[in-house]
This record gives C-alpha cells, sequence and structure tokens, in this order.
C-alpha cells in the first residue's frame, strides 16, 4: 500500500493547491498540519478521490485513483469527515453499518457477513453500549469514534481523517489519537490524517506534511520536521520546540 | 445485547403493517358507501370473482357495486396513498430535508398540467400519464436548477418549488381557458383530487406504473440510508451518488405522477405519512419505506371511507388532505428552524 502525489492541481475560484511529489507509507501515521485554508482539506479530499482528479496524479497501490470508481475506491480507502452531519437520527448500529454499502449492489440490503463485520467492529472499539443508541444523542467524542468505526467496517487499507480531534476535551483527544496509532500498529492501516493542535503531533505522527498556502512546505519524518524554524515560518508565528521528560513539547 | 440489535428490520411489524392493514381495510371499506353492503356479502362476492364460486352471485347489482364501482376506487386510494408516502420519505432522505416532498418540489402541479393538457389538448384515449410524468420530471428539474447552489438549500427548494408549481397552476388555468365546458367540469373535479371517477380502465395505464415503481423504491432502502449522508460521505462509501439520486427522483416522480393522471392533485400525504412512521419504527429506511407505503395506503383508505360514509356529495379527498396537511407543514417549518439551520 504505497501512496504517491505527482504533480497534483486542485483549483477553486481564488485557491489553488499544489503538489509536486509527495509519498506516504504503509502501516504508518502521516500527520498534515498547516495554517486555516492552506489546503489540508483538499489535500484528503483528493486522496479520497471526492475531487475530480487529473489522470496519473494519485497513485494508490499502483492504481492510478482517477480510473477507481465508486465501490472499489470504497474498498481501497475511506475517509473520516470532520463532523457526522446525518440529517437523519439512526441507530449508531445502522451508522457503523452503512459502511458496508460499496459492497452491496444498489437494490440490496447488507447481509450477514455486512452484519458479522459490524460487529467485529464493534467489538474491537469497545461501542457495544453505544451500538442501540441514536446517533443524535452522542457526545461529540463519541460521534468521532462512530465515524471512525464507520471507516473500519469499509475495510480499506488506507484511512483518511480530516481534522478528527478538533473540539474534543483533552480525554477524547487522546483516544483518539491513541486509536490512530493502535490502528497503524495493530491492524496495519495506513494513517493520513490533518491535525489541529500541533503538541498531539510528535506523539502520533510517524511522518509528518506541512502545507502552506496550497503548497507542501515540507515533508518528512517528523523527528526531522518537526523543528522550530520550520513551524514557525509555517505559522508566521515563533515557536518553539522544546524537549522535556522527554517528550517534545511546543512553546509559543 | 449486540444479539438483539444485529436482528435487521422487524419482519412481523413489516407484514403486519405494510400487508395486513392496508387489506383489512380494503375488505373493510368495500362494504362502507351510500347503499350499504354486508361485510359477509362483499366476502362472498370476493370469493366467486376469485375462487369462481357461485357464478351467479357475479351478476347481481351488489356485485357491481362491489367489483367495478367500489374496487378499482379503493385500489386506486390504496395505490395513491403508498405512492405518495414512499416517495415522499424517499425525497426526504435524499434531500435531506424533512419538508420535502413531491408537492413541495412542484411535480404534482407539473403533472396535473401534463395530464390535463393531454386529455384536452391530444385524444381523451391517449394515456394521461406519460404527459404528466413528463410535466412532473420538467417541474422537479427546474426546482433543482433553479434553488441550485443556494446558501440554504432547505428554503431554497421550498421557495423554487412555490415558484414553479404557480408557473404550473398559470398553465393549467390556460388549459382550462381553451377547454370546452364539458371537458371544464371534470378536470375542475379531478384536479381538487378524488377517488371518485376511477374505473378499472384508468388504472389498466397507471396501476403497473405506480406497482413497478413502488417495487423498485421498497428495495432501495438501504442506499437511501447512505444517500441520506452527506455527499463526500456517500460517495466515499463507494455510492454513484448523482447517477443514484437521478434514478430516485424519476422513480418517485414516475409513481406520483401516474397517480395525479387518475386521481388529480392530492398533497401533504407524503409528508405526513413518512413523519409519523419515523416517529414510530426511527429512521431506517428499511423500515420507513414499506410502513409509509403501507400506512399511508391505510390512511387514503380510510379517508375514503370516511368521505362515503359521511358526504354525499363526494368530498374530494384533496382538499381534506390539504386541510389537514397545511397546519402540519406549519408545525414541521416552526420545529425544524431549530435543528436544521
Amino acid at each position: 500500500m504505497q501512496i504517491r502525489i505527482i504533480k497534483l492541481e486542485v483549483s477553486y475560484q481564488d485557491f489553488q493547491l499544489r503538489v509536486e511529489n509527495l509519498q506516504f507509507w504503509p502501516k504508518q501515521v502521516s500527520v498534515i498540519i498547516g495554517p486555516n485554508g492552506a489546503g489540508k482539506s483538499t489535500l484528503l479530499r483528493s486522496l479520497a478521490g471526492l475531487i475530480r482528479l487529473s489522470p496519473g496524479s494519485v497513485f494508490i497501490d499502483g492504481r492510478d485513483l482517477s480510473t477507481v470508481k465508486g465501490s472499489e475506491r470504497a474498498a481501497l480507502v475511506s475517509y473520516v469527515p470532520q463532523e457526522q452531519t446525518a440529517a437523519l437520527n439512526f441507530r449508531v448500529f445502522d451508522f457503523i453499518l452503512m459502511g458496508r454499502s460499496g459492497y452491496l449492489s444498489i437494490f440490496s440490503a447488507p447481509s450477514r457477513t455486512d452484519y458479522q463485520k459490524t460487529e467485529e467492529v464493534i467489538a474491537y472499539l469497545g461501542l457495544e453500549a453505544l451500538a442501540s443508541r441514536k446517533c443524535h444523542e452522542l457526545s461529540s467524542g463519541e460521534r468521532r469514534i462512530v465515524l471512525i468505526a464507520r471507516a473500519l467496517t469499509q475495510d480499506s487499507s488506507l484511512i483518511l481523517l480530516d481534522e478528527p480531534t478538533t473540539f474534543l476535551d483533552l480525554k477524547h483527544e487522546m483516544e483518539i489519537i491513541n486509536l490512530l496509532k493502535k490502528l497503524a500498529t495493530d491492524r496495519g492501516k495506513t494513517i493520513i490524517t490533518s491535525l489541529h493542535s500541533l503538541d498531539l503531533v510528535p506523539r502520533v505522527a510517524d511522518f509528518l506534511v506541512m502545507i502552506k498556502n496550497g503548497r507542501v512546505l515540507a515533508a518528512g519524518q517528523t523527528e526531522s520536521v518537526f523543528r522550530s524554524d520550520l513551524l514557525a515560518s509555517l505559522f508566521d508565528y515563533p515557536v518553539r520546540v522544546v524537549e522535556a521528560e522527554g517528550q517534545q513539547l511546543l512553546l509559543r | 445485547m449486540i444479539g438483539s440489535i444485529r436482528k435487521g428490520p422487524n419482519r412481523r411489524l413489516l407484514i403486519v403493517g405494510t400487508v395486513f392493514l392496508p387489506l383489512l381495510l380494503l375488505v373493510l371499506s368495500l362494504s362502507f358507501g351510500t347503499y350499504a353492503i354486508s361485510l359477509k356479502e362483499v366476502l362472498k362476492i370476493i370469493l366467486a370473482k376469485v375462487a369462481g364460486l357461485k357464478p351467479d352471485l357475479l351478476s347481481s347489482p351488489e356485485a357491481n357495486i362491489v367489483l367495478n364501482i367500489r374496487l378499482p376506487r379503493l385500489i386506486l386510494a390504496l395505490l395513491a396513498g403508498a405512492a405518495f408516502s414512499v416517495s415522499g420519505a424517499s425525497l426526504q432522505s435524499l434531500f435531506r430535508n424533512p419538508l420535502v416532498n413531491e408537492y413541495i418540489l412542484g411535480v404534482s402541479f407539473g403533472a396535473g398540467f401534463g395530464a390535463a393538457a393531454s386529455l384536452v389538448l391530444l385524444s381523451r384515449t391517449f394515456p394521461p400519464q406519460l404527459l404528466a410524468f413528463a410535466c412532473g420530471l420538467l417541474a422537479v428539474v427546474l426546482v433543482l436548477l433553479i434553488s441550485e447552489g443556494a446558501r440554504n438549500t432547505m428554503f431554497a427548494v421550498l421557495l423554487t418549488g412555490i415558484i414553479v408549481s404557480a408557473l404550473f397552476q398559470a398553465l393549467l388555468s390556460a388549459i382550462e381557458f381553451v377547454a370546452s365546458p364539458y371537458a371544464l367540469q371534470s378536470l375542475f373535479f379531478w384536479l381538487l383530487g378524488s377517488f371518485s371517477q376511477a374505473t378499472w380502465s384508468d388504472l389498466l395505464w397507471s396501476a403497473p406504473l405506480i406497482i413497478a415503481g413502488l417495487g423498485f423504491l421498497l428495495n432501495l432502502g438501504w442506499r437511501l440510508n447512505a444517500l441520506s449522508l452527506s455527499d463526500d460521505e456517500a460517495r466515499s462509501l463507494g455510492l454513484a451518488v448523482k447517477r443514484e439520486r437521478i434514478l430516485i427522483i424519476c422513480l418517485t416522480t414516475l409513481i406520483t405522477s401516474a397517480v395525479v393522471a387518475i386521481a388529480g392533485i392530492i398533497g401533504w400525504v407524503g409528508l405526513i405519512v413518512p413523519h409519523a412512521v419515523r416517529g414510530l419504527v426511527g429512521s431506517d429506511n428499511r423500515l420507513v419505506l414499506p410502513l409509509s407505503a403501507g400506512f399511508g395506503a391505510s390512511l387514503m383508505l380510510l379517508a375514503d371511507s370516511l368521505i362515503r360514509i359521511f358526504s354525499p356529495y363526494e368530498f374530494p379527498v384533496g382538499i381534506l388532505t390539504n386541510l389537514v396537511g397545511i397546519p402540519f407543514f406549519l408545525y414541521l417549518i416552526k420545529k425544524s428552524r431549530a435543528s436544521w439551520s
């Protein structure tokens, strides 16, 4: 599971994302950081195939993503949006089960296998207590976990997440971060996520990508990229990375 | 604990709500009316027709009333209720908008205009369902194109729907203006929405279209669950969102315009029934769609029976549904402002 971006260009009215060459490594957690509006979400949505791509710009496992359609793409990559926006108030179990939709033809309903997969995921994440509740009753931390659960039933080896910890309290933030690490190490998932809180980066990121104004400012192993000078120029603000009790901390 | 969850939709509830309840009401309704026919008599006539027992019974005036006047009318009521409710439930999921239904999207008046134009301008033997479907589809496409890109899509769709409906109402008036006085009278009653003029030959075209469309839609329950998510989510789950959305809009337009072509404009059923069903069983469309079909059919059978029992002048059912539906719609708008803004 190799993910490669070659000469990717995405333009909106007054915004352009351009990535010359970027590679993500399998079974790792890669983190994308950058100021608001830098293009993090656009990059993630390109990788998810949610944006019309020009041929030969994104390759997943050697396959040109622009040629991979619908259900096949769903089996390759799943996408966890920032917020759960379901208009209808589904039961959590059914919501997670929806991760299987790509495997079903348009006129069919989930089968036994789909139910089994969903139960496995619920057991793995310890969500049994939530399963029979309604989505609209959940706290925002629970909603994020449920979204991740749905991505897991999709059974893709690449999982993309758009700022999965924003607006969460400390405990839920750490739960999500630890889960992402666990998914990469235990389950061999390739994780690419954008993150808002920088102090989490050294705790979770194997690989770090910095994006500013639609361009990649720096990308590399976290130890080599998570540096005072790069961070300062990324955010146009003097920050310092210091070490305390064996951890890298950010001073602002 | 998971054991009870893992079972899909509750089958017993489904069978009772979608099959037994409407069938029971259908048989009961056959005995109601200005000319009372006992339930026993009704059952005898049905048995005679279906099983071929006592064929001489079929030549009685009672048999004529039951089989040729009441039965087509009630089958139309049943199909209309099911079609409006299923299309309402489907569209509400598809648009993620609790206020949407075929009436709001302009389909009713579009189809009404198409059917009227077909009856007045083309031959009476030409099936009006065709033009009804074409104009119903035109109306919904217009609404979607005009409201596209608006910031508050929910209210943009509502507003455009009103305007497009007004356009087709104006076109309808133009048709009424050129229609002969004789045609005008039947046009007038048909437009108010009524099952009273239904004949077997009307159903010949509409019933297969409605049943086929319903058949497809009822099998799309699970898909509609996923389609009710945001576009990004649905697409990342592997759905061909655009194509599937077009398919569902075509199917709902087909069944509702097939009803409108022979029963006229009966609004709001598709708003009331799915809401009641969702309140009862939750949001899973695998349950909501079939139960909406069953409850919608039952509701229309009930409404038609009440009209036949209490009103000697064949009060149009379309007026009744407006009188109930509009206050309910206002209540929903009021309520939704909190949760849908």
